[in-house]
């Protein structure tokens, strides 16, 4: 059996992590937008080679950003974000549109920051693990950044933040080394026991 | 007689949070529901004179929930623990008649100090 994957009891312990800090982004969120956010039960999938390849074949839809983390545990959070629900969202903050590039990049690191840091935050402070939150920076995937293909796990955490007037994808991927996600296990059973 | 709560959460983890963090000394039967409408169906079945109630669940959601509650057993004492903890969603929890609502990770401390002050323990 493959060592790295998660027990059905992890999986639930890290769902219900996941609920939390997504819980956090979208407080962070509806703060933005002065609206209130659905949020849906986040589901954790450990993500294959070739769901990677898939995942970031969608660069006409998605934006791509990444954040590295260091500690205890370390890899890197990828946000894909759908770029229907970045454009929405900017309506809501009031930007003019269409928005330049620039401020299409403050506005997804922007939401990176407020995903991959809840998600983050969330996991080290329940698992009292210490980590260390980089930057974040755009990505594309198509431009042959071989290195995001390197990292031996990927577990894939997606929720559907909706409001009213539409619904966006957000995806949060946590990317491990295999020592770290050894780590991560154990500390969601001492969870669980 | 012990007083009937029902612990109505999707994830087992949370569920277990919320069954440490009930003061041993509190007299009470506990149930479990793992959606809204087992929630609903606790309480109809008289087995929730508290029910400790998750907002994101599938089937129906906490905010069904309450609603539910609201016109049909309002005797019922609902306290909300949940992970979404946007004022908005607070404030709907608030009007919906919910008597308090704790933010995810449950601490047992607060939920102890929660059921003094209404007067639970």
């Amino acid at each position: 059996m493959n060592q790295t994957l998660l027990s059905e009891d992890q999986r639930d312990a890290l769902q219900e992590m996941m609920n939390i800090s997504m819980g956090q982004a979208a407080r962070s969120l509806a703060q933005l937008i002065d609206t209130q956010i659905t949020l849906s039960i986040p589901t954790i999938s450990e993500a294959s080679p070739s769901d990677l390849a898939e995942i970031f074949s969608f660069g006409k839809v998605t934006w791509y950003a990444r954040q590295s983390f260091l500690g205890q545990i370390k890899g890197e959070v990828l946000s894909l974000i759908g770029k229907n629900g970045c454009e929405a969202l900017a309506e809501l903050m009031d930007y003019d549109m269409p928005l330049t590039e620039v401020q299409t990049q403050e506005l997804i690191l922007e939401l990176t920051n407020i995903l991959s840091g809840a998600c983050l935050s969330g996991l080290s402070s329940q698992l009292e693990l210490k980590t260390n939150l980089n930057m974040p920076t755009l990505f594309n995937p198509s431009a042959s950044e071989k290195s995001v293909y390197s990292w031996s796990t990927a577990l894939l955490v997606e929720v559907t933040f909706s409001i009213e007037s539409f619904s966006f994808n957000a995806r949060v991927m946590i990317c491990m080394e295999e020592n770290s996600i050894l780590t991560l296990k154990k500390s969601l059973d001492v969870l669980v026991g | 007689m012990p007083i009937p709560v029902t612990i109505a959460d999707d994830s087992a983890l949370s569920r277990k949070n919320v069954r440490r963090a009930i003061p041993e000394d509190w007299d009470v039967s506990i149930s479990e529901a793992t959606n809204g409408q087992e929630a609903i169906d606790a309480v109809e079945a008289g087995l929730a004179d508290i029910l400790f109630l998750d907002l994101t669940m599938p089937v129906l959601d906490g905010f069904d929930v309450l609603r539910y509650v609201k016109s049909h057993h309002q005797k019922t004492i609902v306290i909300v623990i949940s992970a979404d903890i946007q004022p908005k969603s607070v404030e709907l929890v608030n009007s919906l008649g919910a008597f308090r609502f704790l933010q995810k990770p449950l601490k047992a401390e607060e939920l102890r100090e929660t059921l003094h002050e209404v007067g639970l323990l």
